[in-house]
């Protein structure tokens, strides 16, 4: 059994009057994948937007509870949230890539946090990020082209080679896959695989398959619970709970 | 109804509305073409000027200055004599009456032209050179066929005897045109052959970089508080409506503004290039921020989280990502918010701009005038010579906010990115 890296207790989340998340504890395993699955607006992406505090982006919303990484809270008014950031990556929903170069993309995120001091360190920082990804050898020659200027799967990996360019700890997902063709989506699933050797990953997805494929545990929210947390391959053989099966086999969501 | 006849219905509606569209804008540009045809018109003419060819002769006991004079004692030389004695020589004129009729067709300004043109020569002194001395504006008007000579003479402002003159000088190829350099280098003057743009321009200029270093930097920095930092409560939203009142506010409101406290209570000096740059940047600054916000909020919030998740600050996330990409449209608001504050009159004549003001101002302080306060001065003279260069000032006008509205779109195109 791996470590806890990741444990939210009594989580509540709420945007303006409506709550979001209602006391979600759910631990999450260090180097580990864990899926976060249920129906739309049940709170999954809610979820892992506290993990890395982006949810302070949105003015109506209030988060109580408690989030601890390494059993350090996070959710405390004075935690500097950069710093936080720069150990949780994130990978969102459409790719956005900065309207910048390729190599720009990734030399950011180590030139704010003041990694990378000579042109070199960034060099290898922005070759190694992207070797990672997978996308190094599709673009090293033309690092300065604009990241918008690449395919739908290739903006994807270099929204993720961001995310590792700062060596997080964490990396949250959220559907990552879901503006991709079944091809680039093969690459990410095999990339999350590869990634979970140094990362702990948490991914949200509606694709059954794709959680049953990359994740070793599984979360399952409807309407803002968790409703049943376990080992994927139990969630989805053997759940627990009527609702997951009923979910999972496609009779609601 | 077939099928057949609804299909037959829906395109001749089609059809009509592609008339009306086309007619409309037709209608559109049959306006600009009238307006651009009079103003061309009327104006283009301004840009020439009469002169008459006159042999000048320097003579030195007339001029009082030894030979090789020092440059100080020709600008204190008194020209008025060698002027009249040559003027005096185009036609043999005799009596006080038809000397001074004579006289009369030239400028005022003869007498510092042939100065001007000795400093340029001094050696010129004891010889005899032929100068083009600019005509008298109803000369100038004549000449261009702006003149109705067809009047009965005590209807004119030329008497049958300048009429004589000229046509014996435009036998005589005396009268020539050459470009009207006073319209561009020339204060205001009361006389129109001598009155130009160039106080005006000055002014204008001044207005405009005053009311730029101003507007630009509080709006842009008022956009980027306003979208990006500012809690979104009723107070913010008190602030965003009044902006969008006062982008609406007729102009003079801000000249009766600037009036009171620039002028009556600050005590700046009246009339001034600094209070017209404050005015017009008053009136500007929401104008300006509105575009701004307008292009900030068009930067695709994915792009705000995409460098938060990085771990960029919010100040980082606004200054190295938001503000470069909204930066081309915030740019050409400005420049259409200075294009309209360079064409704007009300205000300006509010805090004394419409001074007669004949020296070419050399600071921001100084008493100037300004393009279009200039139009409407010249407009409502009387005299025929300044009709063309109120029409000419307008040319100027337009082509500086036509200028101005090509680099906003340039700006925009060139460097505008797309983030899909």
């Amino acid at each position: 059994m791996s470590d806890i890296k990741i444990r939210s207790k009594n989580l509540n989340v709420y945007y303006g009057e409506k709550q979001a998340l209602f006391d979600v504890n759910l631990d999450l395993n260090e180097k580990e994948v864990t899926a976060l699955i249920g129906p739309s607006g049940c709170g999954k992406s809610t979820f892992i937007r506290c993990i890395n505090r982006m949810n302070d982006v949105i003015d109506i919303c209030k988060v109580t509870g408690n989030i601890e990484i390494d059993g350090i809270e996070i959710n405390d008014k004075n935690l500097d949230v950069v710093s936080l950031r720069e150990r949780v990556g994130m990978v969102f929903q459409k790719p956005n890539p900065f309207p910048k170069s390729i190599y720009d993309n990734i030399s950011y995120g180590p030139k704010i946090h003041g990694k990378g001091e000579s042109k070199d360190e960034l060099d290898e920082i922005v070759e190694s990020s992207l070797r990672k990804a997978a996308l190094w050898e599709e673009v090293k020659d033309r690092l300065d082209e604009p990241g918008t200027g690449l395919s739908g799967g290739q903006q994807q990996r270099l929204c993720i080679a961001r995310a590792i360019s700062v060596n997080p700890e964490v990396i949250l997902m959220d559907e990552p896959c879901s503006a991709l063709d079944p091809i680039a989506t093969a690459k990410i699933e095999e990339l999350i695989d590869e990634l979970k050797t140094a990362y702990t990953i948490v991914i949200v997805t509606h694709s059954m398959a794709q959680a049953v494929r990359v994740s070793q545990k599984t979360g399952f929210f409807h309407l803002g619970k968790l409703i049943e947390v376990g080992e994927t391959e139990k969630i989805f053989k053997n759940p627990d709970n009527k609702m997951t099966q009923d979910y999972i086999t496609g009779r609601f969501g | 109804m077939t099928k057949e006849q609804r299909l037959k219905k829906r395109h001749s509606a089609e059809k009509r509305f592609r008339f009306y569209g086309l007619a409309s804008i037709f209608i559109a540009l049959l306006f600009v073409v009238i307006l651009v045809h009079n103003i061309f018109s009327k104006g283009s003419s301004a840009f020439m000027k009469t002169a008459i060819n006159v042999d000048v002769f320097f003579d030195q006991e007339l001029l009082g200055i030894p030979n090789n004079p020092s440059k100080e004692q020709i600008s204190d030389a008194d020209l008025y004599d060698v002027a009249i004695e040559s003027i005096l020589k185009v036609y043999p004129a005799s009596g006080l009456d038809q000397e001074n009729a004579l006289i009369d067709l030239f400028t005022i300004d003869a007498e510092i032209e042939i100065k001007k043109a000795l400093i340029k020569n001094p050696n010129l002194i004891g010889k005899t050179i032929t100068l083009e001395i600019t005509a008298s504006d109803d000369i100038d008007q004549l000449h261009k066929g702006n003149y109705p000579r067809e009047l009965p003479e005590d209807r004119r402002r030329i008497s049958d005897y300048q009429l004589q003159i000229y046509d014996t000088l435009v036998e005589d190829n005396k009268i020539v045109k050459n470009f009207n350099t006073y319209y561009f280098q020339n204060g205001d003057s009361r006389d129109p052959e001598l009155a130009g743009i160039g106080g005006a321009l000055v002014g204008s200029f001044y207005s405009i970089i005053i009311c730029l270093l101003l507007a630009f930097p509080v709006a842009v920095l008022a956009s980027i508080y306003l979208e990006e930092f500012a809690p979104k409560n009723k107070i913010t939203d008190f602030i965003e409506i009044n902006i969008n009142n006062l982008a609406a506010v007729p102009s003079i409101v801000y000249g009766l503004l600037a009036l009171q406290i620039l002028l009556a209570t600050i005590q700046l000096p009246r009339s001034t290039a600094l209070v017209a740059g404050i005015t017009l940047a008053l009136m500007t600054l929401p104008r300006i921020i509105i575009p701004c916000r307008a292009s900030l909020k068009a930067v695709p919030p994915s792009i705000r989280e995409g460098a938060l998740a990085v771990g960029a600050s919010k100040f980082q996330s606004v200054f190295h990502h938001v503000v470069p990409l909204a930066l081309p449209g915030t740019l050409s608001g400005t420049i259409i918010g200075l294009a309209q504050a360079l064409g704007e009159t009300a205000p300006l004549i509010l805090i004394g701009m419409v001074a007669f003001v004949v020296d070419i101002p050399s600071t921001p302080i100084d008493p100037s005038s300004s393009l279009p306060v200039q139009v409407y001065l010249w407009s409502e003279s009387a005299e025929r010579g300044f009709v063309e260069k109120t029409s000419a000032t307008i040319m100027m006008l337009l082509s500086f906010l036509i200028v101005m509205n090509f680099l906003a779109v340039y700006l925009r195109q060139k460097f505008e990115k797309r983030w899909n």
